[in-house]
């Protein structure tokens, strides 16, 4: 598999503050990714950078093997923005026509037929759609571009959860049927755990982890033990969180724990189940900030 | 349908057991031909490739096999081999943690075997 997207020791700073930091990441092609990162963690900078919105004060950018430079429009991108670009006073219709314009693989009957589905006015005007149905309408031309690189960011922001869950069956079906990259950017984690293969987790403007989604839910564990018990057998483990409560504890451990260790930890008197990918990313998070 | 996968295990595992189920519950017989991996996706909602190793499983193991161009079919030897593998897992899963809770409780093996008993089940 070649790479779609490489990003290499990508810098940007606005004023005094560092918004990406050395950052590296690299997407492969025909995978779906996801990139978390809690507001302010430079997740829409790096997208910006991507789509050519703006440009690294140093680092380089490559998209399908070329160098992105000042200026340019990354060649079969489509990126949703979380706030769009829309023009207030134009018809949903002469909308999606000009998104059309923009991307050589566009498919008219997919963006007509979501159009359908999700019941949105051909005729309405931008500035009279609710929050949700712009988020709809960002999403119908990202998937309607079929583009080799589609980014979507927050896309169900202002979606209620029958047309959350309807966005990301459509989204599965059709990357089934026409496999591409996609990077879905958002901080509502449990939602896309078993929609993509690989995630990204940004914080302070760098990526703190990369890894497959089932290599994280094997290798992430909740613990629980008496706490002499639970400092014995997580010394030499990586903690990403504990807490003590009287003479117990609990413990986050993001590490591969075998079978032997399993009986040896039951014999310690300790419970291990799995940890949600929210809370992994949560305990994470908060591990990277006690290091500031 | 939005199924909550339990966070202990790989998705393709859960996939894979769910297809097993339906096999030893008779809901798919020998030879019947299961749902594709994009149905798969779509229905439960996960990546396709996810579809794809759970599927995988279960071809390596002889439980499923691949009509070329057609998809994916229960073995012949489908049930017998589903069995032979959970029967050792029961051993290893439930009945250690079972002897383990008891140990707790400070239950004896005879406990056990009666409160079985009276389970009036088989």
């Amino acid at each position: 598999m070649s790479a779609i997207l490489a990003c290499t020791n990508v810098n940007k700073s606005y004023g005094n503050k560092k918004a990406v930091l050395n950052l590296d990441l690299k997407l492969e092609e025909n995978t779906v990714y996801g990139l978390l990162g809690r507001n302010g963690a430079g997740k829409t900078t790096l997208l910006n950078m991507i789509s050519g919105g703006s440009f690294p004060d140093s680092g380089e950018i490559e998209i399908a093997g070329s160098r992105l430079y000042a200026g340019d429009m990354p060649a079969n991108t489509c990126y949703v923005r979380e706030k769009n670009l829309f023009l207030g006073g134009a018809k949903v219709m002469e909308t999606l026509e000009w998104a059309s314009v923009f991307h050589n693989n566009w498919d008219w009957s997919l963006a007509n037929k979501l159009v359908k589905t999700f019941k949105i006015s051909k005729d309405q005007k931008i500035r009279q759609l609710s929050r949700g149905m712009e988020s709809l309408l960002g999403n119908i031309i990202g998937l309607a571009s079929r583009a080799s690189l589609t980014i979507f960011d927050e896309p169900v922001l202002g979606l209620d959860a029958l047309m959350r869950e309807k966005f990301y069956r459509i989204l599965i079906e059709d990357y089934a049927e026409n496999p591409r990259t996609i990077l879905l950017s958002t901080h509502l984690i449990d939602e896309i755990a078993n929609v993509v293969e690989r995630i990204f987790i940004i914080d302070a403007g760098s990526i703190l982890l990369h890894d497959d989604v089932e290599k994280i839910r094997i290798n992430s564990h909740l613990m629980r033990g008496s706490n002499e018990a639970i400092g014995k057998f997580t010394n030499g483990k990586r903690v990403i969180y504990r807490e003590s409560y009287g003479s117990g504890a609990l413990a986050a451990v993001y590490d591969k724990i075998g079978e032997e260790e399993r009986v040896s930890a039951t014999k310690l008197g300790i419970s291990i189940d799995g940890l949600p990918l929210q809370k992994f990313f949560a305990y994470l998070i908060e591990e990277g900030e006690h290091d500031e | 349908m939005m199924v909550r996968f339990d966070d202990s295990q790989p998705i393709f595992q859960q996939i894979a057991q769910m297809i097993e189920d339906d096999i030893l519950n008779g809901t798919y017989r020998e030879d019947d031909q299961i749902i594709s991996m994009a149905q798969f996706a779509s229905t439960f909602q996960i990546n396709p490739a996810t579809a794809v190793k759970g599927i995988a499983l279960l071809v390596n193991e002889g439980v499923l096999y691949k009509k070329r161009g057609l998809g994916m079919f229960v073995a012949a030897e489908a049930k017998q081999i589903i069995m032979e593998k959970r029967r050792n897992r029961f051993y290893d899963d439930l009945i250690m943690k079972l002897l383990d809770e008891a140990d707790k409780l400070e239950l004896t093996t005879e406990d056990i075997i009666d409160m079985i008993r009276q389970e009036k089940r088989s």
